[in-house]
């Protein structure tokens, strides 16, 4: 079964080489190893943080994040110095890139949500930085509350919908923050991550449109979507800083995004 | 008419195996500090289950003490036993359940 994935993940990505190249969509991630933790589920938590392309698998070098912590009960944990380097790739890809790890026990109930900030990623196909700020929540014994409140990054999706025990085709909604104020008509990047545990064949998209979804959000910052397949989801607002950072003694852009994940399954 | 009692039986049968959020579910979390067992109940969305009945028995299912959840949906009780307790918590309406609380937890919480 393995090597019939991996068969297919180099499909994927040749197929979405030859038919894209230039737009790849870039995704931060973090992914719990469970979402919803009960009383009958083990109370640690593994987490992988990664900077990938979330539907064509590959992964990027990440350097250590500038900033990873939880957010429980309206009280910030700093966890950067839990974080631990690890590699990983794509079955296609050579060489392996730098993601990290770390694993977290849930002591109360309540909503966990985990963000991140990574150190910018200097893009030279872009010719710009990015940086994600990547937030995800894990729901634990019963208490669901916390999810819909903002962590105060520089800029964020606060969810609207619930996002945890979501069905496959559940609508998501979510507003775009810029430095605590929505932002109109913010375009929103969607992508499902094929390597999504539990995904029962990796999806090979017909053409290049469907790698990255693309929603725009309304006057109020406010976009939805409805999840086709069930695993991890991707939401990105992506936005320009209004600062620059040097690259090579060469002021150049940012790339800021808002990045959320969220967790579907199949109803059975 | 078998239809329906066949529906019925469903009902019931998803009713007891459902541990998963009705509308006005209850939960009950507890933890040790100090030989003392702390008990917190809660609806889902946090609002405290005040005056429920809160019971507490050993792994071989004895009662060992029962009391009341005050405002806060809080009520705390001295370690009774160093065993696998099951805490129970009863709210009106029939509403119930349960947390497991393990030997391990309260030998490290004594």
């Amino acid at each position: 079964m393995r090597t019939v994935n991996s068969i297919l993940s180099v499909l994927v990505a040749t197929a979405v080489l030859l038919a894209a190249s230039p737009s790849l969509a870039h995704f931060g991630t973090i992914t719990p190893s469970d979402d919803i933790v009960t009383q009958n589920d083990p109370k640690t938590l593994n987490l992988q943080i990664k900077f990938i392309h979330p539907m064509e698998l590959h992964y990027m070098e990440m350097v250590k994040p500038e900033q990873f912590g939880v957010v429980h009960d309206d009280k910030k944990t700093d966890l950067l110095n839990s974080l631990q380097a690890t590699k990983g790739k794509s079955a296609d890809q050579k060489e392996k890139f730098t993601f990290w790890t770390t694993d977290y026990k849930i002591r109360r109930p309540g909503d966990y949500t985990f963000y991140v900030e990574p150190t910018p990623y200097w893009e030279p196909a872009e010719d710009l930085f990015i940086v994600h700020y990547t937030k995800v929540c894990v729901n634990a014994l019963g208490l669901e509350k916390g999810w819909d409140h903002p962590v105060g990054l520089e800029t964020e999706i606060v969810p609207m919908t619930r996002p945890y025990g979501l069905w496959t085709g559940n609508l998501f909604t979510g507003q775009v923050l810029l430095k605590g104020k929505p932002v109109p008509f913010a375009e929103v990047e969607i992508e499902y991550l094929n390597e999504s545990p539990g995904n029962i064949s990796l999806v090979i998209p017909p053409a290049d449109p469907y790698v990255t979804q693309v929603v725009k959000a309304d006057a109020n910052g406010v976009f939805s979507y409805a999840m086709p397949r069930a695993g991890w989801w991707g939401f990105a607002a992506l936005n320009e800083a209004d600062w620059k950072l040097k690259h090579d003694g060469k002021e150049k852009g940012v790339e800021i995004g808002a990045v959320y994940w969220v967790h579907t399954q199949d109803m059975k | 008419m078998k239809t329906l009692s066949h529906l019925f039986i469903l009902v019931v049968v998803t009713l007891l195996l459902s541990g998963t959020a009705l509308a006005h579910k209850v939960n009950v979390f507890a933890y040790v500090e100090a030989g003392k067992v702390y008990t917190e109940s809660y609806f889902p969305d946090g609002s405290p289950v005040e005056g429920g009945k809160v019971l507490v028995y050993d792994s071989q299912n004895n009662l060992l003490l029962e009391g009341v959840t005050d405002k806060k949906g809080l009520f705390n009780f001295a370690v009774p036993k160093v065993d696998d307790l099951t805490i129970v918590i009863e709210a009106t309406m029939g509403h119930k359940n349960s947390f497991k609380l393990k030997k391990a937890e309260l030998e490290a919480g004594r």
